[in-house]
């Protein structure tokens, strides 16, 4: 039993190690920074909250704070949907289903920074793939990135391109554990195809599509990739997020009001990963 | 119709949507890559030509190479250092009994979802203190620390799955714990800890943030650093560099995903997707 002591210590500690010292310290060192005014060439003083008052000033701040919240419903909710339809596909019998599976995980498996500068060229106004296809069917053209609207759409769709695989795969996980029997027991009793859908499916898989919702919202709060290279922001920090913004405080030497930002990002993931744990089935398999 | 019929051509729609909407950036991607001006949609002025391979391949300024030499040095290094201590402590928390198990697992997962920039900044400053700035070591520990709760997630599904008994039999012929995870589980858990070799690879190789505020240039920047930066010599943004190079760099991760997808599959959704 000693023995066993030792050893639970020995080889868990690598790990408590790794995490503690480059993501738990860093972020307590970030909540710390907050409370400094740490600009490049000035002397750093110790300024409490005021970094946080600050916040209420800075327009930037709630600009990006609503685009980020709206970006993220919109382009989760949309990747929900098509996920599901693509679980729905991938699950089905049929010849070539493993290079399917192999195609549906490919946006998801390249470096977001190649989805985006692919997407970037479609939506160049001059040469443009989109308006290319736009003009040939109306003869029309959209200034995708210049307007905000047309920016935060060209954004969601490189969004749900790139994460819809993603919430695919864990929602086919779902899929895979209806028992087939509900839905023999549907059919005798009746239930066309939709039906089943309706009344076997989606209850079957609700707990599935949370974990998924969840998670997805999560990592949409922070999205910063695609922005950085697709619109850079803008027009004008329309489409500036959170984490855009906070970067450009870093990439300005302002660590202190940087941190800040970054740090309400932190408590807004957070207190989803709670929600995300409680709800999540994680203690089946931790047990 | 009947009800097989209309489920034969939903299906046939759905594969159709899934081939078309995912591959076509694909596909524009290749074929900006091989074309000699980025503009031929409006000039008409398509043209074959392999010269931005050419170039990206052997013009040294570009640093191409480098990034690519960079980005497999250190996704391979943190992956397998991952892996590795991910399986060390799946092994503890799957055979041990000790207090406070569930707030190890859960913190780790908590963890996982922490927002990369609420990191970055403090790490800039911890990694320039140590003098690490624009090193491979300042990407491969965040890298090993922020792929560990995938590590292990992965790792545990596995390994919770493989009865306690063998462990004991292991342990009567006189084992000892590391002995019995090295030639016991390891082997039994083999297509785990593939899947999370490959799915930690392609987490570090993908990773943007850590690697723009970490490095400064060619000696330890990676691959999406060095596209999303690609400057031309003449202002313009060079499309015919940065598409060839993506298609170079995407080639390594697109053979993980299309002939492992099984594996990257099972890994993702510990084990529940069986084929």
């Amino acid at each position: 039993m000693n023995k066993d002591f030792r050893d639970t210590i020995i080889f868990l500690s690598p790990l408590l190690l790794f995490v503690s010292l480059f993501m738990l310290f860093p972020v307590l060192g970030t909540f710390w920074l907050s409370l400094w005014r740490d600009v490049a060439f000035l002397p750093r003083k110790f300024v409490g909250l005021a970094n946080y008052l600050r916040l209420f000033k800075d327009t930037q701040f709630w600009q990006s704070m609503i685009f980020t919240l709206i970006f993220s419903l919109i382009s989760v909710a949309i990747e929900m949907v098509l996920g599901i339809i693509v679980a729905l596909v991938i699950n089905e019998r049929f010849h070539l289903r493993g290079a399917i599976r192999g195609i549906s995980l490919l946006p998801w498996a390249i470096p977001a920074i190649i989805g985006a500068r692919i997407w970037q060229l479609i939506y160049r106004y001059d040469y443009g793939l989109a308006n290319y296809l736009l003009g040939s069917v109306s003869g029309v053209s959209i200034n995708w990135l210049g307007t905000s609207g047309g920016a935060m759409f060209s954004l969601i769709l490189a969004d749900v391109w790139r994460t819809t695989p993603f919430v695919a795969i864990i929602i086919l996980a779902g899929l895979q554990s209806v028992p087939e029997e509900l839905y023999k027991q549907a059919r005798v009793d009746g239930a066309n195809l939709f039906q089943r859908f309706v009344k076997v499916t989606l209850p079957s898989i609700k707990p599935v599509v949370i974990v998924a919702l969840l998670f997805r919202t999560i990592d949409a709060l922070r999205v910063f990739d695609i922005i950085y290279v697709i619109t850079g922001g803008g027009p004008g920090g329309a489409t500036t997020s959170l984490s855009l913004h906070s970067y450009k405080y870093f990439l300005l030497g302002d660590f202190g009001y940087g941190s800040t930002i970054s740090f309400v990002l932190f408590i807004i993931a957070f207190a989803l990963a709670l929600l995300y744990i409680r709800l999540g089935r994680f203690r089946e398999i931790a047990l | 119709m009947n009800e097989e019929q209309i489920k034969k051509l939903l299906l046939a729609v759905g594969i159709v949507f899934i081939v078309v909407f995912f591959l076509f950036p694909f596909g524009w991607m290749v074929i900006v890559s091989f074309s000699a001006s980025p503009d031929f949609l409006i000039k008409g002025n398509l043209s074959f030509t392999l010269s931005n391979y050419k170039d990206i391949l052997s013009i040294r300024s570009l640093h191409f190479l480098n990034y690519l030499k960079n980005s497999l040095i250190i996704s391979g290094i943190a992956a397998l250092s991952s892996a590795l201590i991910g399986a060390l402590a799946a092994y503890a928390i799957s055979r041990f009994k000790f207090a406070g198990k569930m707030l190890i697992v859960l913190g780790v997962l908590a963890l996982s979802m922490f927002p990369q920039i609420s990191i970055v900044g403090y790490l800039y400053k911890f990694m320039t203190r140590l003098r690490l700035i624009n090193t491979y070591s300042a990407l491969i520990f965040p890298y090993i620390a922020y792929s560990l709760p995938l590590a292990l997630w992965i790792l545990l599904s596995y390994f919770s799955r493989i009865p306690l008994e063998i462990d004991r039999a292991a342990q009567v012929d006189g084992a000892s714990r590391l002995q019995i995870l090295r030639k016991v589980i390891l082997p039994i858990a083999l297509p785990g800890f593939v899947s999370a070799v490959l799915l930690l690879f392609m987490f570090s190789f993908n990773e943007f943030l850590f690697a723009l505020m970490l490095t400064t240039d060619f000696r330890a920047r990676t691959v999406p650093v060095g596209i999303a930066l690609f400057q031309g010599l003449h202002g313009e943004i060079p499309w015919g560099y940065i598409m060839s190079a993506s298609v170079v760099s995407t080639i390594p991760v697109i053979l993980i995903a299309l002939l492992a997808q099984r594996y990257i599959i099972q890994g993702l959704t510990g084990g529940a997707v069986k084929e």
